[in-house]
């Protein structure tokens, strides 16, 4: 039966304030017998990204590759026309590209594959959206902490540990 | 931090259960605006209607006047749109805490200005159905591509690409609120809820790239907000007109674009604020802000239309120079000082700060500058085109009865949108505005902080 069981069984630990949540994730984080845990938080607390240790967030290389992507398409698009095609104006020699004014359509292209590729990075590393996750608490968007253990019992020693850490209250998923 | 704790009456455990139940009930008034929007809207669809049954001959512009209310009208909603993005990327940079209670409002206005701007090119076209061929690039008739020179071909890449961008960083700003309505709902409306929200369920990881992507959307943004209205006042620049072909029109349109914009933002929030009872969450001090940022944006276009005047004396060209003087004392001297009063003169009163906490007379000179924002765009299209390089075409053109209700048409189309958005989206960010209220901290804390400070 282990191994039919949804990733969304365990316990959960909910918090109250701020400070206590930090100090509880800074504790449970290294230790081997929380490990994948997640931590629920109804807002974006630079704190809680601290106390879990988070470095930069990979979302950036999305940014950047996208955006790349857009400076090479606006440009590319421009002059493949300018070449299959070209406008002559004032008799001025053809093949020579007005790169200047592509700089617009470059620019554009830059911004907007760039944020497409950022939401999506957004959405992968997210790991939105899914369908087979639910929602452990509703608290949790509102305005409580939450640390969530799969397949833990509550009795286990887990969450007499989440307890102590000033859970308000811990109970099964 | 003590400071904020003296600001708000209202801790984030008010947020949700506040904010939501407020937009189950709203004041009757809320009925009465949406009844006013949809009636504008629908009278203006009529006159849409017959002007492609019956053609462009209904309005009273006549050559060279081609574009005249349509394309104000156009500049008008793109300038609108300014302050949203302005106001959730430029500040979300600046950390100006103030944005989180108005990004929101913002942001929709945004999206909803640059939709009516986007209807009056093809109001314009006669037959916006071709529209779709002659605005992708793809090979015409004669086997041309579009012309990538252009600064018309130019607009349509920036107010496309705004569009986009603003509507990515609006909904992805939206989806942990859904996320939080979706909580407090059952059955089909919980799971409507829960498939706009994506499924969000704010753990920290989710929250970590949460935030980094939205850094990288305002960094992307910022530059955008800049350009577009840039790209806006290039169709007039890129041009030989007098008055138009002038190098100081970008930074001149945005500055005009963001006091619009933000005159904007203070007109709809009020309404929205007492409609939905918010006045424990948009607090005096965050309106007295977008006033502040109103201010100086009437100053920055203060210095623009007098430079304007100055480079066309003293640059020594008398084409250009007898054109601001018609624009000033001549026949369009109307709309000229409506302009210059409206978006110069009376936002100086907002230099006091009773004024600017006088909250009848602030949404007043709101209102008035966003007439005056229409008239200066009114202004500067009629006024230059009017008198081309035929004189056997020129003479007077003021707008009529078809103008005028298309316009309030489309006052119409951008009202229903918005009331109906803060009908089922909360007006005020949820995630965000937590962020700036106190934090929920144990008495330990509060203790220890105390004791440090």
């Amino acid at each position: 039966m282990a191994n039919t069981q949804s990733p969304d069984t365990g316990i959960i630990g909910i918090f109250r304030h701020l400070d206590t949540v930090c100090t509880a994730i800074e504790k449970v984080r290294d230790r081997p017998d929380f490990a994948g845990h997640e931590v629920f938080s109804p807002t974006s607390y630079h704190e809680i990204e601290h106390a879990s240790g988070f470095g930069a967030s990979p979302v950036r290389a999305f940014t950047l590759i996208g955006a790349l992507t857009g400076t090479c398409t606006g440009f590319g698009l421009a002059l493949a026309c300018d070449w299959d095609w070209p406008i002559v104006v004032g008799g001025k020699t053809a093949g020579i590209a007005s790169l200047p004014a592509y700089v617009v359509l470059g620019f554009e292209f830059t911004i907007l594959l760039g944020a497409i590729s950022t939401v999506l990075g957004m959405l992968v590393m997210g790991r939105i959206p899914n369908p087979k996750r639910r929602v452990l608490d509703v608290r949790t968007t509102d305005d409580r902490f939450a640390i969530f253990l799969p397949g833990a019992q509550l009795s286990s020693p887990q969450a007499q540990f989440l307890r102590d850490c000033g859970a308000e209250e811990v109970r099964n998923t | 931090m003590s400071d904020d704790s003296k600001l708000w009456s209202k801790t984030i455990s008010d947020v949700n259960s506040e904010i939501l139940v407020n937009l189950e009930n709203p004041h009757p008034a809320y009925y009465v605006a949406l009844a006013l929007s949809v009636s504008a809207l629908l009278v203006g669809i009529v006159f849409v209607a017959l002007h492609f049954t019956y053609g462009l001959g209904l309005w009273t512009f006549r050559p060279p006047v081609y574009w005249e209310v349509d394309i104000t009208n156009f500049v008008f909603w793109v300038g609108i749109g300014h302050a949203g993005t302005l106001i959730s990327a430029i500040l979300f940079l600046f950390r100006a805490k103030w944005r989180n209670t108005v990004n929101r409002s913002a942001e929709a206005m945004t999206i909803f200005a640059v939709i009516c701007a986007l209807v009056f090119p093809l109001i314009h076209m006669g037959r916006p159905w071709h529209g779709a061929i002659w605005a992708v690039p793809l090979p015409n008739t004669n086997n041309l591509w579009v012309n990538f020179r252009s600064p018309l071909f130019w607009d349509v890449m920036a107010i496309s690409t705004y569009f986009t961008t603003s509507l990515l960083f609006w909904y992805m700003g939206l989806v942990p609120d859904l996320a939080s309505i979706r909580d407090r709902c059952k059955g089909f409306k919980r799971l409507i809820y829960g498939i706009m929200s994506f499924g969000w369920r704010g753990t920290a990881k989710q929250w970590w790239h949460y935030e980094a992507g939205y850094g990288f959307l305002a960094a992307l943004a910022t530059p955008l907000v800049l350009s577009v209205h840039s790209v806006v006042s290039w169709d007039f620049a890129m041009s030989i007109q007098p008055g138009w072909h002038t190098t100081i029109f970008p930074p001149y349109f945005v500055a005009g674009a963001i006091l619009s914009g933000c005159a904007m933002v203070y007109n709809l929030l009020l309404p929205v604020r007492y409609m939905f009872r918010l006045e424990k969450f948009i607090l005096p001090e965050h309106l007295e802000a977008c006033l502040r940022l109103t201010l100086l944006t009437s100053t920055i276009v203060f210095y623009a239309y007098s430079l304007e005047f100055f480079v066309a004396w003293y640059s020594g060209n008398p084409y250009e120079w007898a054109l601001f003087e018609k624009r000033a004392i001549g026949p369009y001297s109307f709309y000229f000082w409506v302009m210059m009063f409206c978006n110069c003169i009376f936002p100086l009163a907002l230099w006091s700060r009773r004024v600017r906490n006088n909250i009848p007379v602030a949404f007043v000179i709101c209102v008035l500058i966003n007439v005056g924002m229409w008239f200066e765009r009114y202004n500067i299209i009629v006024s230059s085109l009017v008198e081309d390089f035929v004189p056997a075409r020129w003479g007077h053109v003021q707008p009529g009865l078809w103008e005028i209700v298309i316009t309030l048409g489309s006052f119409g189309l951008f009202t229903t949108f918005y009331l109906v958005f803060v009908k089922f989206f909360p007006i005020v960010s949820l995630s965000e505005i937590k962020l700036i209220m106190p934090k929920p901290l144990s008495s330990k804390a509060h203790g220890g902080a105390h004791h440090h400070g």
